[in-house]
């Protein structure tokens, strides 16, 4: 566990390396942010609510999604798939410790530190621009914190299982691309779930993918309380668990086969 | 002529490059499409819910969200070089450039042509079937040609912002992702209509980096709007025209920064 523990906090304090490089995401998000405010700005000009959203709602969700971006989703991340073109792949397997326990401990380190320099100033600067809705009961920050743990959790999974395609095809960019078009959208990162028809919405609702976004929103609005709360919660554990057996499965297969190239 | 031909044979050497690992080419053009696509699926949701936006209906917007994604991806499919330019800088490089025959602006465009990107552009096609299939309009002769020097314009804009985010390399050496806001941020902006902005982010979208000249005001002749920014007629018309000024300062950032470059000297 203290090995773990140590691969975090490397991971952690490497990322604090590149502060120009959060600065320069900052802006990009916080861009991003207020064009989206402005869209729904727009759009509550012809009804005051929606689905449950008002205008205060809305812009939160644009806010709250807009700082989790980087803690929770980063799209894109091909760093695995890339040690198994290169062949690097065989020392971090011939590693001391899990390979799957390895880059969890070391994309939770990455979360980390993206939490406290990205998703904290991206919400004040969202709180300073524009009005911004607050969790009333205290208790929903620390069950949101939990929710977006998990978040994070299975955001690493989904990348993990592209990322170990690379085993099979060594080019993983389509796929990349198909499965990021597939976490924006079944997220609710782009559009809140609840806005979708209500088939679709019944099938995004249920997949992994809601327990990215959606819950942690759903928590951080207080749309959901009580046992309902909890329900989403043992919901998103639940994912939690069956994508990390379903990582390991896939990563047993690809070790099996696998074959470095080069000396 | 010359340089245009160097341009196609080099061009024609990465097409038939790319094509040569078929599988892996059509999986990223399909990933490419489906990414750019899920953005104009949720527009479409947004106004199933609202259904409109500002005075806007959905075939309007998507008819302005065409414009942008055509014409971004015309730009994408020749710019990704110049997003190379801080690793030719870095690694000194860019004195083998500078010693070719060749033009460094020519070399750089040529050294990668995204083929993939045709998903966006196939992607805004669509949305412009939408629009179309919504809206129903006439398309005078006037209208077609506004539309498709609108679409070149926002290409040669969104072409000059990279060009001039390579050229800041000159100086920085590392790429500054300020350039993002312009582009992914900017296709994201003007795919809106631009009078929903409040008047900072609207002024740097029509002066500074004139986007909202090229997509929002020749939409809005095509669509017969007037313009509620109460700015004159004509801007719709002389909108596309700032493009190659654009370019032109663009091209004086690139070349001011190329007399700058000193090599690393590994």
């Amino acid at each position: 566990m203290i090995r773990y523990l140590e691969i975090a906090r490397v991971s952690y304090r490497r990322h604090r390396a590149y502060r120009a490089a959060n600065v320069a995401g900052l802006a990009t998000n916080a861009f991003f942010g207020v064009v989206r405010s402005f869209v729904f700005v727009a759009l509550y000009r012809a009804r005051p609510e929606a689905e449950g959203y008002d205008l205060l709602d809305a812009l939160t969700y644009v806010w709250v999604t807009q700082a989790l971006i980087m803690p929770v989703m980063h799209w894109g991340w091909l760093e695995i798939a890339q040690s198994i073109r290169d062949g690097d792949v065989i020392s971090d397997l011939s590693k001391p410790v899990s390979y799957l326990g390895y880059w969890l401990s070391r994309d939770l380190g990455r979360s980390g530190y993206y939490v406290l320099y990205r998703f904290v100033p991206t919400l004040l600067l969202g709180w300073l621009l524009f009005p911004l809705r607050q969790p009333e009961q205290l208790a929903t920050w620390i069950f949101f914190a939990l929710s977006v743990l998990m978040a994070a959790i299975l955001g690493f999974c989904v990348l993990f299982l592209i990322n170990i395609t690379g085993f099979w095809t060594t080019d993983v960019r389509g796929i990349n691309g198909l499965a990021v078009t597939a976490v924006n959208f079944l997220t609710g990162f782009i559009v809140p779930l609840e806005f979708f028809p209500p088939t679709a919405r019944a099938i995004a609702e249920f997949l992994p993918f809601a327990g990215m976004i959606s819950i942690p929103m759903n928590i951080f609005l207080e749309r959901s309380t009580g046992l309902a709360m909890l329900g989403l919660l043992a919901q998103q554990a639940l994912w939690v668990s069956v994508l990390v057996v379903a990582c390991h499965m896939m990563l047993a297969a690809a070790t099996r086969k696998l074959v470095v190239q080069g000396g | 002529m010359d340089s245009l031909f160097v341009y196609s044979r080099l061009v024609g050497a990465q097409i038939r490059g790319q094509m040569q690992y078929r599988v892996s080419f059509l999986l990223q053009l399909v990933g490419s499409f489906s990414l750019v696509f899920s953005e104009l699926l949720a527009v479409l949701i947004l106004f199933r819910t609202f259904g409109e936006m500002a005075g806007w209906d959905v075939g309007e917007v998507a008819l302005l969200y065409s414009l942008v994604a055509i014409g971004f991806g015309i730009s994408e499919l020749v710019s990704e070089g110049f997003d190379d330019v801080s690793v030719l800088i870095r690694l000194g490089d860019f004195d083998r450039v500078l010693t070719r025959p060749v033009p460094p602006f020519l070399q750089v465009m040529s050294s990668r042509f995204a083929l993939r990107r045709i998903g966006r552009i196939a992607h805004g096609v669509v949305a412009l079937g939408i629009a179309q299939w919504w809206l129903r309009l006439p398309w005078s002769g006037v209208d077609i040609l506004l539309f498709v020097a609108a679409i070149a314009a926002t290409a040669i804009v969104f072409f000059s912002v990279v060009l001039i985010g390579a050229a800041i390399c000159f100086w920085t050496t590392e790429r500054t992702e300020v350039q993002n806001v312009f582009t992914y941020g900017g296709t994201e902006l003007v795919s809106y209509p631009m009078h929903i902005y409040n008047r900072w982010l609207r002024s740097a979208f029509l002066w500074l980096v004139p986007l909202g000249l090229t997509t929002y005001y020749p939409v809005l002749r095509i669509l017969d709007k007037g313009d509620p920014l109460g700015l004159p007629n004509w801007l719709s018309y002389v909108g596309p025209l700032v493009a190659p000024l654009f370019f032109g300062v663009a091209l004086l950032i690139w070349r001011t920064g190329m007399n700058h470059y000193q090599s690393t000297g590994s």
